[in-house]
């Protein structure tokens, strides 16, 4: 029996991989090079792939007519390539519907007498993660065509050849069909626009399914197929459509943002295969109906209106409009969310405290009541809603080394509305940045953290720049410093270390904290000197020639940086790293003189 | 005590859990996210997934079981509303849902555990608000087969709860802020004391009012000790001061006495068996936390580890060394159904402990030198490997756990 299972699971994989490679995919590519009509060609697909599967529901699945389907479904993708007139791309596009008709509404009515449903998720999960493959799915259309007519002969071969006695008990308490229809119609509108998004916009495009991320889509799609078949086997059927509706919600919300679209790549694959996998199976399993002319019916309707109608709607709304709508990503999640209470399987009472606390969270949203020219104000908001907090504090304790590195001392940490005390430093503290700092510092650490700090745990922020909070928070941290600036200055000018022993490796500390800007061999030509405000100094030749180390200027500057320029300070290194620094960058000129001679 | 099966108290439990494997996949994303910071998800970056890390622990996690808690002590399971429980807890988990969407979003207070704001905040109040309509219902309905004794404190804690959404909205005002130390800027010893009596309070509650059996052995020396110990409270608070001033120390050091004293009023109870792991485990953290806790707080001592991960390893002894247990000690009394297997309970402390050590062990070295961080990258690294491969142990079990009280 095991062996039943295997071939149906793989006839599931075929039937699937011809549909997403071909029938969604290589098909419409190829329509649009050739410079065909899209709309009346996917037209007539729809119309005839859900007239064949009424008839197929009407006369009665057999496994005969399943396989002149796939054979049907293999001849029109071998001709595609080849078709380039009207005519032409009208018959692949009415044999492609047919084939695609037949062979899933008789597929979904025969698969409970093949096998289980963790078999029908592992086959959806295969047949998905075959189409991510990145040798089929950076082929040509024409390839990708041929690669369907693969997927067809191969359902062909597997198919099986007779019936398992066995069947799955179906739930004793059927969801009504018109909710099934509403609920898989909500679900396919909601994934065929995100993905017409995905698919019209190359930047979210190479977001989701760029070269490198479609070895993870393959493994997503296959790991959230067999566990939707697992779940549903142990009767969640509610919770299957449920979570692939807040998965695809959520990525839909995420492709309209250009900066969110990673999300909508991890989240895009799971949620459909969750579905997927659920949509096949429901009609065998889960519509109350036990005799196959009945789920033949019942698969003829949900796919004929949640597939063909749903998609045709999703794929329209999206070119229209150009993005999801957050009102319709709601109609759907109302849709489902009613679907679930109509199973019964949720109290109307849990539905409507729910609801109402959704409702009470969004009309109590609003923006913040800054005025838009406070720079300060909105970078204070920046800073908190980037959770700054979490990584950096705004608090020198006085008498502790605080007060050295951070300092000076500031008598209204308490007066901020919120107070930024903070209470973890995974950086520096940042309550007199901008006495240390300089806004071009900031902004071009803020970009690339790990080019100033090498190893440094915080992330790029160069999102921030692409609109005004960038700008904001470094005005923010700035104005921050502007009390300290004296104190900063002095210490600047005074500051010695307890010893002049030095720590040694001074090459590889400049290398790690100073090459970004002074350069390798400190001529002031590193990789971010064209981007500060004023050139970095060459150290061969510049400020220092006739400096030597121990004098107390160049390990002032080293430790405090020079305050109002773009040079930073090193508060953190050990007073012996400071004396190593200097040491070395004393010897440049003499270093640059002996290279020159070699 | 009810446990049917679409109870409120049997959902709250359920959506604890839940919540908890809420909690440490996202503490995982953010361990993960400290070692190799390339991997932020776009704009949800570290910074983002902090509040939904620490807020689905403490509001999900350690709240709904407390909520479980008054949910058994009002009978609301017993009640005409009965089936209104798990809809108070749906609405619950709503608002916490919701808000972590504004908190990913960026929509926080920016206060640390009160992240509370605009549309977060009115549907957390709304969720307050329907318990606490539910939880006057059911004593109106059930009060009447209570004992004069009992229908006249529930009153009174009906009336406090009522101040509860209103403090909420005070605390999470951007316009308060607490007392703190001004030498460390973080709490005084007197709050701490404070917060921990309040802890020490429901310690001494929870086996008298689940009904064990037994007689606790907290004498009247302990009752006059915990009266003492708040009157140092309220006395110190007014003093105020930071962790060299002699009130503030000895605010902590009034703790001391209640590693000991909560195990022995413990030990004149019948534990249900498969209680017993939790408890236990739970008296373990609870000495730790006290004994660590005031160590912490000398002088030289603080001023070493705090803004450290030191503090961070503390947090995560409080939070997933004794709340945990605490919340499982709770769930297995309102319920009579054990919270994960033996396996994976002493996998996720001994996960609990190895990660306290490494964040303590670099904590301190931290604090001796601020650049340790920094310039020792691989040791950094190190730890923060160890801490993400406990947050994954600590992630496996807890899906065990909801696994288990799920299919019981």
């Amino acid at each position: 029996m095991r062996g039943l299972a295997w071939r149906a699971s793989c006839l599931v994989a075929a039937v699937y991989g011809y549909f997403l490679i071909f029938a969604q995919f290589a098909w419409v590519e190829l329509i649009r090079s050739a410079g065909g009509q899209e709309k009346p060609m996917l037209g007539a697909m729809a119309v005839a792939g859900m007239a064949a599967g009424f008839w197929i529901a009407w006369k009665g699945v057999t496994a005969g007519k399943i396989r002149i389907g796939l054979a049907l479904a293999a001849l029109a993708s071998a001709l595609a390539p080849l078709a380039d007139g009207m005519m032409s791309m009208l018959t692949v596009s009415i044999l492609t519907g047919i084939g695609v008709g037949m062979s899933t509404v008789g597929l979904a009515t025969l698969l409970p007498s093949w096998c289980g449903l963790f078999w029908v998720g592992l086959g959806t999960g295969v047949g998905y993660a075959c189409c991510n493959l990145p040798i089929v799915f950076q082929q040509s259309s024409a390839h990708q065509a041929w690669i369907g007519s693969v997927f067809a002969v191969v359902g062909l071969l597997v198919f099986p050849g007779n019936q398992n006695t066995h069947h799955e008990e179906p739930p004793r308490r059927e969801i009504p069909f018109v909710s099934v229809l509403v609920l898989f119609t909500a679900l396919v509108w909601l994934d065929s626009a995100a993905f017409f998004i995905i698919q019209h916009a190359v930047d979210l495009k190479s977001g989701t399914w760029g070269s490198g991320l479609l070895w993870r889509n393959a493994a997503l799609h296959l790991a959230a197929a067999i566990a939707s078949g697992v779940w549903l086997k142990s009767c969640r059927r509610t919770f299957v459509p449920a979570s692939a509706w807040g998965l695809l919600a959520v990525a839909a919300l995420a492709v309209n943002h250009e900066t969110s679209r990673s999300v909508a790549g991890w989240l895009y694959p799971v949620g459909v295969s969750l579905y997927s996998v659920a949509l096949v199976a429901w009609p065998g399993w889960f519509s109350g109906a036990r005799a196959q002319h009945s789920i033949g019916w019942r698969a003829a309707w949900l796919f004929a209106i949640a597939g063909w109608f749903g998609s045709a709607n999703g794929i329209g709304m999206a070119e229209t409009l150009q993005r999801v709508p957050v009102t319709f990503i709601l109609i759907s999640g109302v849709c489902v969310l009613g679907v679930l209470v109509s199973s019964n399987r949720l109290s109307w009472r849990v539905l409507t405290a729910a609801a109402i606390v959704w409702v009470v969270a969004f009309l109590g949203e609003k923006k913040a009541d800054v005025p838009e020219t406070d720079s300060v104000a909105l970078g204070k908001q920046v800073y908190l809603a980037e959770g700054c907090i979490h990584c950096h504090s705004q608090y020198v304790r006085p008498g502790s080394l605080d007060e050295l590195n951070w300092g000076p001392v500031r008598t209204d940490s308490l007066k901020g509305k919120p107070v930024v005390i903070g209470n973890r430093r995974q950086g520096p503290d940042l309550t007199d940045v901008g006495a240390r700092r300089s806004a071009t510092w900031l902004k071009l650490h803020f970009i690339n953290p790990q080019a100033f700090s090498p190893g440094s745990p915080m992330p790029s922020y160069a999102y921030l720049f692409k609109d005004r909070r960038g700008d904001d928070l470094v005005h923010y941290l700035q104005a921050n410093g502007l009390d300290g600036m004296t104190d900063v200055f002095q210490k600047a000018m005074t500051w010695q270390p307890e010893s002049s022993q030095s720590a040694g490796r001074g090459a590889e500390l400049f290398q790690n904290h100073c090459a970004v800007c002074h350069g390798a061999s400190g001529k002031g030509d590193g990789e971010m000197s064209g981007l500060l405000t004023k050139a970095p100094a060459n150290l061969v030749d510049g400020p220092f020639v006739w400096s030597s180390a121990g004098t107390g200027r160049i390990r002032q500057i080293i430790k405090f940086g020079i305050p109002g320029t773009d040079m930073p300070g090193h508060e953190t290194l050990k007073d012996e790293q400071i004396v190593a620094l200097e040491e070395f960058v004393s010897c440049l000129r003499k270093l640059a003189s002996e290279t020159g001679r070699e | 005590m009810s446990t049917q099966e679409h109870g409120g108290v049997v959902c709250a439990a359920r959506h604890a859990l839940a919540w908890l494997v809420v909690g440490n996949s996202v503490g995982l994303l953010l361990s993960t996210l400290l070692l190799e910071p390339s991997w932020q998800p776009g704009e949800f970056t570290y910074g983002h997934w902090v509040p939904v890390h620490l807020n689905s622990q403490l509001y999900g996690w350690t709240a709904l079981p407390l909520v479980a808690w008054l949910l058994s002590m009002y009978e609301v399971d017993l009640s005409r509303f009965r089936r209104w429980g798990a809809a108070v807890i749906a609405a619950w988990s709503a608002a916490l849902a919701a808000s972590c969407l504004f908190w990913l979003r960026g929509d926080t207070s920016g206060k640390i555990f009160l992240d509370w704001r605009n549309g977060s905040l009115w549907a957390f109040l709304t969720a307050l608000i329907v318990l606490w309509i539910l939880l006057c219902a059911s004593f109106r309905d059930r009060a009447q087969s209570w004992r004069k004794i009992r229908r006249r404190l529930s009153l009174i804690g009906l009336i406090v709860l009522a101040a509860v959404p209103g403090v909420m909205v005070v605390a999470a005002s951007p316009k308060t802020y607490p007392p703190i130390d001004p030498t460390t800027g973080g709490p005084t010893g007197s709050s701490l004391l404070g917060s921990t009596l309040s802890v020490i309070g429901l310690m001494l509650l929870l086996p008298r009012v689940t009904g064990l059996a037994g007689r606790g052995k907290a004498g009247l020396a302990t009752w006059i000790f915990f009266v003492v110990s708040w009157l140092v409270f309220a006395v110190t608070e007014s003093i105020g001061g930071g962790h060299f001033d002699f009130w503030q120390i000895g605010a902590m050091l009034m703790l001391l006495p209640w590693a000991w004293l909560i195990p022995r009023d413990w030990k004149g109870y019948a534990w249900p068996q498969k209680v017993r792991i939790w408890r236990n485990g739970m008296l373990f953290w609870w000495g730790m936390l006290v004994l660590t806790g005031v160590s912490m707080y000398a002088p030289g001592v603080l001023d070493c580890l705090k803004f450290t991960q030191g503090l961070v390893g503390h947090s995560h002894l409080a939070m997933a060394g004794f709340t945990t247990s605490f919340c499982a000690v709770l769930i297995t009394l309102l319920t009579n159904r054990a919270v994960g297997g033996t396996r994976s309970i002493y996998a996720w402390h001994l996960a609990v402990a190895i990660m306290i050590l490494a964040l303590v062990a670099m904590g301190w070295r931290e604090g001796q030198s601020p650049e340790w961080m920094i310039v020792h990258a691989t040791w950094r690294q190190l730890g923060f490997v160890v801490r993400a491969s406990c947050g994954l142990v600590m992630l496996a079990a807890s899906v065990d756990w909801l696994i288990r009280f799920t299919k019981s």
